[in-house]
């Protein structure tokens, strides 16, 4: 395919993912203000955080892998999301690099992130880093259990592997994955708070335990990396679960909608619970979600 | 039991190596010997039953030339409050460690070395305790002038020496006098 | 490269306006006057709407806040942190002990003048300062931000020898790194 094509399209989408992501973390800000009975800030304040960041005279750096830590980082979102069909009109714009498979791709890619950190905070020497990266992919085998299971559960289902399959499947039938494969829905679902990282299994990043865990060496510019990519990491979940179960969406308006209905629930989860330990969300995780996994292979094959 | 009846028991276990009264309700004063001193805790701790120990603290008696170390000691049977005077020379202070009868007297008996310069014999942890890189004499000793030195090591901001004395304005205020060993910490 | 005057000038706004909005606060009580942070920061006198949250680690803060006396021994160990922020970074002193010396001015351990060793950007009066006194130390530091005049970092680079000497006598066991920025 023409490659002027595909980088226009490209920096479209990452400009939209970013903008939306930011927005989004700043409306959870805002949410959990308000949850909390006071007025929180502005819902643009994640932009000016990261503009703050970037304005930082100095940046120091312990090696060369910290250096390319957070552009490992980025570098993984921003491929992830060019495997994910925004829009299902079948638009030119918007349909970057999917395939038949990505599906099994995206296992894989999602992962790859968490490991540019874990090399960047090791070069470190900082001992926090080291019990904060270990604490995390801990976490990360907790959860991508269930999450497999349902991946695969779904697969087995409908015989393909391709996103762009299940929402046509989703177009045709007229019915929601939601509601056709629910066993399914409901194990990614129990583990969507796990994947962002928010309350209560968000014993990695904060600031109170480890002094913020893998992420304590960073500042200034690597900082600010870092949280763009964790912006539009944050989108290309959630345009994730609604191209599998919501049935995609057919323009930008109606994406931002069902994104927004879905991001409602790890927001609300996490405002109003505390953290756990890594042990206790590892046994969490493969309690429930586990089960509901197990039923969605099950229902699956018959 | 009450004070009196506690104040003949030791007098008659200890004989004349201490000496005592009753200060008020619920508090009794004894005033011993450091060669006494570790089997009275130990008696009043195992054989009366005084088993929670309060502080340790140490009084500068600059113009008698002696340190005097307060043991308060209280027992939740009878609710009565045992204070235990010792006197130390002022020249080559050293006083027996007690920190086996009591584990916590281990932290008292750090600051008081620190800070008065007591030595006690066979104290486990005798080194640098709060202060860091400290070469002057013992801060809280009489003779340490805080208030020179202070202005020596220190920058003073300007502008502050038309400031009153807290306590010269409120005895003038209330109609008092300033007693007379206590007008040289005046500013 | 270097940016000739009137670009540089709308560059510093907008860097400028997004610094005063966005600042973190590292998470170090140095005295006693650290109780009065936590009610700033929570629901009732709300730091949040400004932008203000807290930070974990030196590299990501902003502002340190020396809220109240300080110990020689806990000099030391400020000095260390404040040298690995990244700059531009400010200042906050709380309280009358670090204007000139408070509560603790005949005292053997506690220093007196802030400023001499390392650079303060503004001070807020008070012992302890309330909440509300310390959100409008805070917006005073904005202001000064906006108008560029918050350099303590710049000024601790161009007069290192000045805060050496004086750090350095009254901290005698002086095994430190060097500045690195």
């Amino acid at each position: 395919m023409n490659i002027w094509k595909l980088l226009l399209t490209g920096s479209v989408t990452t400009i939209i993912a970013f903008i939306v992501g930011m927005t989004y973390m700043g409306l959870n800000r805002k949410i959990t203000a308000r949850i909390q009975n006071r007025v929180g800030p502005p819902i643009y304040q994640n932009f000016l955080d990261v503009l703050k960041l970037w304005s930082k005279k100095t940046a120091v750096h312990h090696g060369f892998m910290q250096h390319v830590a957070p552009l490992w980082m980025i570098a993984m979102s921003i491929t992830t999301l060019m495997f994910i069909p925004i829009l299902n009109n079948g638009s030119k714009f918007f349909v970057n690099l999917t395939f038949d498979g990505d599906l099994i791709l995206l296992l894989y890619l999602m992962a790859i992130g968490s490991l540019g950190m874990a090399l960047g905070a090791g070069q470190t020497g900082n001992p926090n880093s080291a019990i904060g990266v270990t604490r995390g992919l801990t976490q990360m085998v907790g959860f991508e259990i269930p999450w497999v299971m349902a991946l695969v559960a779904m697969m087995i289902q409908y015989k393909t592997t391709s996103i762009a399959g299940i929402m046509d499947i989703q177009h045709q039938t007229g019915t929601w994955m939601m509601f056709s494969s629910p066993f399914a829905f409901l194990a990614a679902l129990l583990v969507l708070p796990g994947m962002f990282r928010y309350s209560p299994f968000d014993i990695v990043g904060a600031p109170a335990e480890l002094a913020s865990g893998p992420i304590s060496e960073f500042g200034g510019k690597y900082l600010a990396t870092m949280m763009t990519s964790g912006s539009i990491f944050a989108f290309v979940k959630l345009t994730l679960y609604v191209d599998l179960f919501m049935g995609g969406a057919s323009n930008l308006g109606i994406l931002l909608v069902k994104t927004f209905t879905l991001y409602m629930f790890p927001v609300l989860w996490g405002v109003t619970s505390p953290r756990f330990r890594t042990e206790q969300s590892v046994k969490f995780f493969w309690g429930w979600p586990l089960v509901f996994g197990l039923l969605g292979l099950i229902q699956a094959a018959f | 039991m009450n004070e009196q009846q506690l104040l003949n028991i030791l007098i008659e276990h200890f004989g004349d190596k201490i000496s005592g009264s009753v200060k008020r309700k619920k508090r009794v004063e004894i005033h011993t010997s450091t060669k006494v001193i570790e089997d009275f805790l130990q008696y009043i701790k195992n054989v009366l039953g005084y088993i929670h120990f309060v502080q340790l603290s140490c009084v500068d008696w600059i113009e008698e030339n002696e340190f005097e170390l307060v043991y308060i000691v209280w027992s939740p049977k009878d609710k009565i409050t045992i204070l235990t005077k010792v006197r130390v020379p002022r020249e080559n202070a050293v006083a027996p460690n007690t920190d086996y009868i009591w584990r916590h007297i281990n932290t008292f008996e750090r600051e008081i070395r620190e800070m008065f310069g007591i030595e006690f014999e066979g104290l486990v942890g005798a080194r640098e305790f709060i202060l860091e890189d400290w070469d002057d004499k013992p801060p809280m000793r009489r003779d340490f002038d805080t208030l020179e030195y202070s202005q020596a090591t220190y920058f003073d901001r300007p502008g502050r020496e038309d400031a009153q004395d807290v306590r010269e304005t409120i005895t003038k205020r209330s109609g008092e006098e300033i007693p007379e060993f206590a007008k040289k910490y005046s500013r | 490269m270097v940016n000739d005057k009137n670009s540089q000038k709308i560059v510093d706004i907008i860097q400028n306006y997004a610094r005063k909005h966005s600042l973190f606060i590292l998470a170090y009580g140095t005295g006693c006057g650290a109780i009065e942070v936590p009610p700033t920061m929570t629901s009732r006198y709300d730091a949040e709407r400004f932008g203000i949250r807290g930070a974990a680690t030196p590299r990501q803060a902003d502002v340190l806040l020396i809220t109240g006396y300080l110990a020689t021994k806990t000099l030391k160990r400020v000095i260390r942190t404040y040298e690995q922020m990244q700059s531009p970074k400010y200042i906050i002193g709380f309280g009358s002990c670090t204007i000139n010396g408070g509560m603790y001015w005949d005292s053997y351990n506690t220093i007196k003048r802030l400023d001499m060793y390392i650079p303060v950007d503004v001070y807020i009066n008070g012992c302890m300062p309330r909440p509300e006194s310390v959100i409008a130390g805070f917006i005073k530091l904005q202001k000064l931000i906006q108008a560029g005049k918050a350099d303590g970092w710049d000024r601790y680079q161009k007069n290192l020898d000045f805060y050496r000497k004086n750090q350095k006598k009254i901290i005698k066991n002086w095994q430190m790194p060097d500045y690195n920025w």
